[in-house]
């Protein structure tokens, strides 16, 4: 059954990525190739003086630290989910307390200001 | 065949433009794009006709060159009760209050290919040379020599927040960004999406909108609400502007229930944007508070329209994250916020130039210096 | 053979819900705005042709190969993501026992999708859009896996077609109400759309729309509706029971479902205001996350007391 579902989602990628491509790739109506004026990045009328890629400060740095906490912690749920109602009390302690520490873990950063822009 | 079909139902398509618009045209062009016929295209990218709304200053002349030809083909320039500027070869004019018909007309014509694609007014040519010279085409020599792939890279500094020091990125923004009021052009250095300084190139075009209550506090609604991601909203509000300056009847409380519910003053942040005591949240609230009043009575003009010298629109956008920003220069009307730009314009432009300039020579004189530096 | 079927349903089912979502996204506004209603399909049609016929563009020097792969790849993270979705009993493209982890690996994927398509184009304004998503995708990301997890207690599998026979006796809905919003939230954050739109927003000229046009334009916006029927399936499996109903065929129940799902989700697109991205993202992780745990909890006890 999973090699089954998985072959099905593959078909499904291919076909969806093929239609995707071809409507992406298209020739359009006009044939005229693009020149340099054409090109400049749209900033309502002025030309920017450099690249717009650049060392981007991103103001959430710590806020991501915090995601990754939490995705690797979805790697334990999922089993977890599957086996609750057979394990019961038990695994609900033990989820309460995982969230329990994870809760911690956000008021924490909280306290420390990684949810602020800067 | 498939083409020819392409062609039918694109014509029959709403006709993309984006309007540049000059001074004394804003409501006019407000009005304008609530015709279903018409799409009010965000950027000139989207667009297929430039509409050019107003007399052009002296200074925007090559911003709608500029503007002109980033517009993809099949593509037009309609001038709107404007001067059209030189370099444009048989220029399309209308001096008609309603110019839809004349944009229609014009995109159906571009599509169906009985009106040739316009070609490019500025010259084919990249921003800086860049290819043949150097190790990798770059036009330099060295680590920091040239301009690869035709323009600079942004150079570090210290951020106003956290004191981190990566690339400040410069750039002009406007004149005629959708988000900025018409004719505003800022020099804009940002650290990611926080403004660390920002300078004023033109202050905005003069709009002469007599002050009259309810109107005006539709209109800034109207304006206002899309940044807060609520354009069905404002088409409302810009409606009830638009027939209520005709003399029609309009439901009021309906549109104050709606915002209520929208949650678009818990949206704005508190404390932004301050100037003589009052932030955005607050001049927000008092155009909600012009709606309930009479239509020709209204709150009294002087809380709105009085001169604001001390404050300049520069340092209240300072340290601000981009989207607080643009609620900022859209919380003001457009003579408060001109009162708020002083006119030192021309200087700030020819320091423009000048910064310009100046980064040019930077990276000239680190070139030899990389140059000198691997020669020994 | 049923899952041959599915595969050919599914492209079927993917069109008629972009046409729908596309009818709606012209006939919603003009109604939230006041204005006489004008419901037609041949106006998307017509869009859709004028932007097929435009030359694409490009700006100096951007990374063209992410450039074109960005909306190629959420279209097809939204195909992938309804192949999970039983269009009927046993009809299903793609019968994992792990449905849902695909599922939220085509959510994650979507961050990746809508980043590169403002990054690639090396202009500030697409470039700001980016950033600014990821720091809105990661998160509401998160909450939807609470939510889905909590909908798989009840089922004991990760299944999708188990999530769906579990809410026989009573829907996922009635179970954490919260969570069907929280999904929906996500389901916004998703098509980038009205309150969670943080990608292509107005005050960014179209973030990282602004520099596209003719087939890249055309490409994007199928992909982002496509993004929406997607989620609104996925809503409407997970919460309402998917095919499960009464006197009609379940397919038709799925059909009805979704549908409504996609009404709320375009509708509010247009009625709440968006807030600006830090506060949203402290909105996020300081109410929303403790809300999904709150809910998780809350099913849990329900199973162990009365399961």
């Amino acid at each position: 059954m999973a090699l089954e579902g998985l072959a099905g989602a593959l078909v499904i990628a291919f076909v969806a990525a093929s239609i995707a491509t071809v409507i992406r790739l298209a020739p359009s109506g006009s044939a005229e190739s693009l020149t340099e004026p054409q090109k400049t990045p749209f900033l309502g009328g002025g030309a920017p003086d450099t690249h717009a890629w650049q060392r981007y400060h991103i103001r959430y740095y710590p806020m991501t630290l915090l995601f990754i906490a939490f995705e690797m912690e979805m790697m334990f749920m999922y089993p977890w989910a599957v086996v609750f109602v057979e394990e019961g009390g038990k695994a609900m302690m033990e989820m309460g307390m995982f969230l329990a520490i994870l809760s911690v873990g956000i008021v924490y950063g909280w306290r420390e200001g990684i949810f602020r822009w800067q | 065949m498939a083409i020819a079909i392409l062609r039918r139902l694109a014509g029959a398509a709403p006709a993309p433009a984006f309007p540049a618009i000059g001074a004394g045209m804003r409501a006019a062009a407000d009005d304008l794009f609530l015709d279903g016929r018409l799409i009010r295209a965000d950027s000139i990218r989207h667009a297929r006709i430039l509409l050019v709304a107003g007399p052009v200053r002296e200074a925007d002349q090559d911003d709608i060159r500029r503007l002109h030809d980033q517009m993809l083909h099949p593509r037009a320039t309609l001038w709107w009760k404007s001067n059209p500027v030189r370099d444009f070869a048989e220029p399309a004019t209308c001096d008609e209050d309603d110019p839809v018909a004349a944009i229609e007309a014009i995109h159906r014509a571009l599509i169906e290919g009985a009106r040739d694609s316009e070609p490019d007014i500025l010259p084919n040519e990249p921003p800086n040379p860049w290819r043949g010279k150097g190790d990798y085409g770059q036009g330099g020599e060295g680590m920091m020599g040239g301009t690869p792939y035709g323009r600079p890279m942004a150079m570090t500094d210290d951020d106003l927040r956290d004191g981190l020091a990566l690339d400040a990125y410069t750039a002009p923004f406007g004149p005629f960004l959708p988000m900025l009021p018409p004719g505003l052009k800022l020099s804009v250095t940002l650290q990611g999406d926080v403004i660390q300084t920002a300078k004023l190139l033109r202050p905005p075009s003069a709009q002469a909108e007599a002050y009259d209550g309810t109107v005006t506090a539709l209109r800034a609604l109207g304006r206002f609400l899309p940044i807060l991601g609520l354009e069905a909203h404002a088409v409302r509000c810009l409606e009830a502007a638009r027939s209520l300056s005709a003399g029609k009847p309009i439901e009021l409380a309906k549109i104050r229930q709606f915002l209520f519910w929208s949650g678009a003053l818990a949206a704005i942040p508190s404390g932004i944007g301050m100037v003589e005591d009052t932030d955005v949240r607050m001049r927000v609230e008092r155009w909600l508070a012009a709606l309930d009043e009479s239509p020709t009575g209204g709150l009294d003009g002087s809380a709105t329209m009085s001169p604001l010298k001390p404050a300049r629109l520069v340092d209240l956008l300072r340290g601000r994250e981009w989207s607080e920003a643009i609620l900022i220069v859209n919380s003001f009307d457009t003579d408060t916020l001109i009162s708020l730009a002083p006119v030192e314009a021309e200087d700030a432009e020819t320091e423009g130039r000048a910064r310009e300039d100046g980064i040019r020579m930077d990276h000239e004189g680190h070139g030899t210096h990389a140059h000198g530096a691997t020669g020994t | 053979m049923t899952q041959v079927l599915a595969i050919m349903v599914l492209p079927l089912f993917l069109l008629a819900g972009i046409v729908a979502a596309a009818v709606l996204d012209r006939a919603v506004p003009p109604l939230v705005a006041g204005r006489s209603l004008k419901a037609s399909f041949v106006g998307p049609i017509t869009v859709a042709s004028s932007r097929a016929m435009g030359q694409t563009g490009a700006t100096e020097h951007p990374d063209t190969i992410s450039w074109i792969l960005a909306p190629i790849l959420y279209f097809t993270l939204a195909a992938i993501g309804l192949s999970v979705v039983p269009f009927a009993p046993g009809v299903v493209a793609a019968d994992l026992d792990a449905g849902i982890v695909l599922w939220g690996a085509c959510e994650s994927l979507t961050v990746v999708a809508v980043f590169l398509h403002g990054w690639s184009a090396n202009s500030p304004l697409p470039l700001i859009g980016a950033y600014r998503y990821v720091a809105i995708g990661l998160p509401a990301m998160l909450l939807s896996m609470f939510v889905l997890i909590a909908a798989a207690l009840p089922a004991q599998s990760l299944a999708v077609t188990d999530i769906v026979e579990a809410q026989r006796s009573v829907w996922n809905i009635v179970r954490q109400p919260a969570g069907f919003v929280l999904f929906l939230m996500l389901g916004l954050s998703l098509s980038l759309r009205g309150p969670f739109d943080f990608a292509d927003p107005y005050d960014l000229a179209g973030g990282t729309t602004a520099e596209i046009s003719g087939a890249a334009r055309l490409t994007w916006w199928l992909a982002r509706l496509a993004m929406l029927v997607s989620v609104s399936a996925m809503t409407a499996t997970v919460f309402l029971g998917g095919y499960l109903g009464p006197v009609l065929p379940g397919f038709v129940w799925l059909v009805v479902k979704t549908g409504l799902v996609l009404v709320v989700l375009v509708g509010a697109g247009e009625v709440f205001a968006r807030l600006p991205p830090d506060r949203m993202m402290n909105l996020i992780w300081l109410a929303l996350l403790p809300l999904s745990f709150l809910m998780l909890v809350a099913v849990g006890v329900e199973l162990l007391l009365w399961g």
